[in-house]
C-alpha cells in the first residue's frame, strides 16, 4: 500500500508546486518550451517500470525518468515488478485504466515475453511505450505504429570486448585469464562472453584458463576465485567478470590472498564500488551503461512522439530499435567522470550507436 | 540360499543402520579423496585454509538453522536478516554512506538486530499460529524491503580497516572469520548439549504433543530458537560485510539454499527431532568441498548444478534413517 500511495502524494505535491510557481516562472518556462507543449504535458502521465530500486542501475534509470518528467512538468509514477511478471503487467494495466490511456511508459520488462503483453495493452489503450533490454526478437516497434515507439538496449559484445582489452593491457599484454560469467542463458551474459572471446582471439599471448558461471552473484564469484587461486596459482594474471558485482567478489577473494591490486580485475555495469576500485588501481576497468540517459531519453522520445514533435512512424528502423553507448571506464578516464554535462533530453538519438542486431 | 542371501543383506543393513550417523563424514571423506585424486592441489594446505574461509559464513548460518529445523520448523528469513545486519554493520563503521564510526560496536549491533528480527519471527509464528514457513518468508521479505528503502539501491562501502580485519586478519595463518565460526560452533554446541533449551528443541521436534504434556514450555522455546537463529544470521551478516567490504540489500542472495542444503546433507531431518549442529558443520564442509572441487576438477559449468543436485540426493539418502518414518511427504 505504502508504495502505491507515495507516487500519488508526489504528484499532488508536484502539481501544487508547478501551479503555485506557475505565475512567477511563466516567463522562464515559456522561453524554454512552447505553450501548447506545456498544456499537453499536464495531460500525460509519465511512468517507469522496472524490477527494483534496490539495484543501483534501476534506481538511476528511475531517476533519469523523473528528471525528464520534472523537465517538462508532467506527472510521474514509478512501478516496481519485484521480479514478478504478473505484478509488473497488472500494475501497468491499472495505471493505463487510471490515466485513460494517457500514459507514456518506459519499461524494462521483467522477462522477454512480458514485452509483447505490455506493448499490446498500451497500444490498445492508446498510450505510448518504450521498452528496454528485454523483448522477443520478433516483436518490433514498427508493427505497432505509433504506440510502440522504440526499443533500447546495449550491445554486450563490443563492451565486453573493449573491457577485456583493458584487462589485457593491465596484465601487460599476456598471460592467463579466468572469467566469471553471468547466468548462462541470459542474453547480456552471452553477448559479454562473446566480447571476451573476440578480444582473447586478438591477443595471441593471452589464454583463457577457465570460464565459470557465477550467476551474477558476488559470493559465488568469491568462492570460485578462491578455488581458481588453488587450481592455477600464479598463472592467473587477470580476472574478467561479466558484471561489477562478481568483479567485487573476485577482488575480495584476491584481497584475502594479498593479491588485490596485483592481479587486475574487470567488470561491466559501472556501479560505484567498481568505479572506486578503478580509482584505487584494484580494477583495470568497467563499462557504464548510462541509465540516466535510458530512463530520461526513453520517456522523451515517447513523449515527443505523443505530442507530435516526432513522427515516429517515419523514422528509420535504426531509430526504433537501437543500442546506447557503453562508456569504458579505466584508470585513464576515471578522473574525468562525474564532470558529465546534464542530459540533453531533446537530442533524441545523439547517443544511439546503431540498430539492434539479433544474433542466432 | 534364499535364507543365506537374506541374512547377508540383513547383516549389511544393520551395519549401515548402526553406523548411519557417520554417513555424512563418510561422504565428506570420499568426496575429498576423489577430488584429491583428480587434482592433488586440493590437499595443499593453502587450499584447506581457503576451504575453511569459504565455510566460515555458511557455518555460522547453519548453527541457527539447525536449531529451527530440529524443532521441525524452518527459517527462510536467513537472506533478509543477513542483509539488514550487513547493512547496519557497514553503516556503523567508517563508510561512504553515513558519518558514523563506531568501529567494532557494529558487531554486537548486527547480532542484536538479528536477534530482534528472529524474535519477531518466533513471536509472529507462535502467537499468530502462522506456519514458520510463511512467517519467516514474510519477515525475510520485510527485512530486504527495509534495507532497500534505507539504501535506495545504493551500496555502503566500508573504509574501516579494523572492521575488515574481522575477515582479512590471520591468526596462526587462519583467517579471523574462521575463528569466529569456530566460536559460533562452540556456543551452539553448548546450547544444544548443556542447556534445557537444547533438550527441549529435540523434544518438540520429536513429538510436540508429548513434549507439551511433559511440561516443556513449547511457545517460549520456539521463540527462543528463532531468536537465536536470527542472532547467528546477524553475525553472519556482520562477517559478510567484513569479507566483501560492503553492505547492500542483496547481500544474502544465494545463502538460503546453501544453508538448508548443508543442514539436510549433514543428516538433520527436516521433520525434526533428529540431528545436531556438528552434523551441520559436516554438511557445510560437504557443500563447500563439492563446490571447490568442481572448479578444481574443471567440471564444465552446465554440469555442476546437475552434479550438485545428484550428490545432495545421494547424501540425504545415506544419512537419513527412514526406517522409522511411517510415511514420506
Amino acid at each position: 500500500m505504502q508504495r502505491k500511495k507515495s507516487p500519488i502524494y508526489q504528484l499532488d505535491r508536484r502539481q501544487f508546486l508547478t501551479r503555485s510557481a506557475g505565475f512567477a516562472s511563466m516567463a522562464a518556462m515559456a522561453s524554454a518550451l512552447p505553450r501548447d507543449v506545456l498544456a499537453q504535458a499536464a495531460d500525460y502521465t509519465l511512468a517507469i517500470s522496472m524490477r527494483s530500486v534496490a539495484n543501483p542501475y534501476h534506481a538511476t534509470f528511475t531517476k533519469g525518468g523523473e528528471d525528464f518528467a520534472d523537465f517538462i512538468g508532467a506527472k510521474f509514477a514509478t512501478l516496481v515488478t519485484e521480479g514478478n511478471s504478473e505484478k509488473g503487467i497488472a500494475d501497468i494495466r491499472a495505471l493505463l485504466a487510471r490515466t485513460n490511456g494517457k500514459l507514456i511508459l518506459n519499461v524494462d520488462p521483467n522477462d522477454s515475453p512480458d514485452a509483447r503483453v505490455i506493448v499490446e495493452d498500451v497500444a490498445n489503450a492508446g498510450g505510448f511505450v518504450v521498452t528496454q533490454w528485454n523483448k522477443p526478437a520478433d516483436l518490433h516497434p514498427w508493427d505497432f505504429d505509433p504506440h510502440y515507439v522504440a526499443h533500447m538496449s546495449f550491445d554486450g559484445v563490443p563492451s565486453g570486448q573493449r573491457v577485456t582489452q583493458a584487462l589485457i593491457d593491465g596484465m601487460g599484454g599476456e598471460g592467463g585469464i579466468v572469467a566469471l560469467g553471468g547466468i548462462l542463458s541470459n542474453v547480456p551474459a552471452i553477448e559479454r562472453r562473446q566480447g571476451l572471446e573476440l578480444a582473447i582471439a586478438e591477443n595471441p599471448g593471452v589464454e583463457l584458463l577457465d570460464f565459470q558461471a557465477a550467476d551474477w552473484n558476488e559470493t559465488k564469484a568469491f568462492d570460485i576465485t578462491q578455488a581458481w587461486i588453488t587450481r592455477f596459482g600464479r598463472d592467473v594474471k587477470g580476472v574478467w567478470a561479466a558484471n561489477d558485482g562478481m568483479a567485487i567478489g573476485a577482488l575480495e577473494a584476491l584481497r584475502q590472498e594479498g593479491l588485490a591490486g596485483t592481479v587486475p580485475v574487470t567488470g561491466i555495469d559501472g556501479i560505484d564500488a567498481a568505479i572506486q576500485a578503478v580509482r584505487d588501481g584494484e580494477m583495470a576497468g568497467t563499462v557504464a551503461w548510462d541509465p540516466t540517459w535510458t530512463g530520461g531519453m526513453g520517456l522523451s522520445i515517447a513523449y515527443h512522439s505523443a505530442i507530435g514533435e516526432i513522427n515516429i512512424a517515419d523514422e528509420p528502423q535504426g531509430h526504433r530499435e537501437f543500442y546506447g553507448t557503453g562508456i569504458l571506464i579505466t584508470a585513464d578516464t576515471v578522473g574525468s567522470l562525474g564532470a558529465a554535462e546534464p542530459e540533453n533530453f531533446l537530442d533524441f538519438w545523439g547517443k544511439a550507436t546503431g540498430q539492434i542486431q539479433y544474433r542466432g | 540360499m534364499e535364507a543365506e542371501r537374506r541374512g547377508r543383506t540383513d547383516g549389511l543393513g544393520s551395519v549401515i543402520r548402526r553406523h548411519r550417523r557417520w554417513a555424512p563424514v563418510v561422504v565428506l571423506v570420499l568426496l575429498c579423496a576423489i577430488i584429491a585424486m583428480v587434482n592433488p592441489r586440493f590437499i595443499d594446505p593453502f587450499n584447506l585454509v581457503r576451504l575453511l574461509n569459504a565455510a566460515a559464513i555458511p557455518t555460522v548460518l547453519v548453527m541457527g538453522a539447525t536449531f529451527v529445523i530440529l524443532m521441525g520448523s524452518i527459517d527462510l528469513s536467513v537472506e533478509g536478516v543477513l542483509a539488514v545486519s550487513a547493512v547496519l554493520a557497514s553503516a556503523m563503521v567508517a563508510n561512504n554512506f553515513t558519518s558514523a564510526d563506531f568501529g567494532l560496536w557494529a558487531v554486537p549491533a548486527g547480532i542484536l538486530l538479528g536477534l530482534a528480527i528472529g524474535g519477531v519471527n518466533g513471536v509472529a509464528h507462535v502467537t499468530l499460529r502462522i506456519p514458520s514457513f510463511m512467517t519467516t518468508l514474510g519477515i525475510g521479505f520485510v527485512a530486504v524491503g527495509v534495507a532497500t528503502a534505507i539504501l535506495q539501491g545504493d551500496t555502503v562501502r566500508i573504509s574501516d580497516k579494523g572492521f575488515r580485519a574481522l575477515s582479512l586478519e590471520r591468526i596462526l595463518g587462519i583467517p579471523a572469520g574462521v575463528w569466529i565460526a569456530v566460536a559460533a560452533v562452540l556456543v551452539a554446541l553448548f546450547i544444544q548439549e548443556r542447556t534445557r533449551m537444547g533438550r527441549w528443541l529435540y523434544a518438540i521436534g520429536g513429538d510436540e504433543a508429548t513434549a507439551r504434556q511433559a511440561g516443556v514450555p513449547i511457545e517460549r522455546t520456539r521463540v527462543m530458537a528463532f531468536a537465536v537463529a536470527g542472532a547467528f544470521s546477524g553475525l553472519a551478516g556482520v562477517m559478510a560485510a567484513a569479507q566483501l567490504g560492503q553492505g547492500h540489500a542483496l547481500m544474502g542472495q544465494g545463502r538460503l539454499f546453501v544453508t538448508i542444503t548443508a543442514v539436510v546433507v549433514g543428516g538433520t531431518a527436516l521433520s525434526g527431532g533428529v540431528g545436531s549442529v556438528l552434523n551441520s558443520v559436516v554438511g557445510v564442509l560437504i557443500v563447500v568441498v563439492l563446490f571447490n572441487g568442481m572448479v578444481l576438477m574443471g567440471l564444465p559449468p552446465f554440469a555442476q548444478q546437475g552434479v550438485q543436485g545428484l550428490l545432495i540426493i545421494a547424501a540425504v539418502a545415506m544419512a537419513l534413517d527412514r526406517s522409522r518414518l511411517s510415511f514420506v511427504k
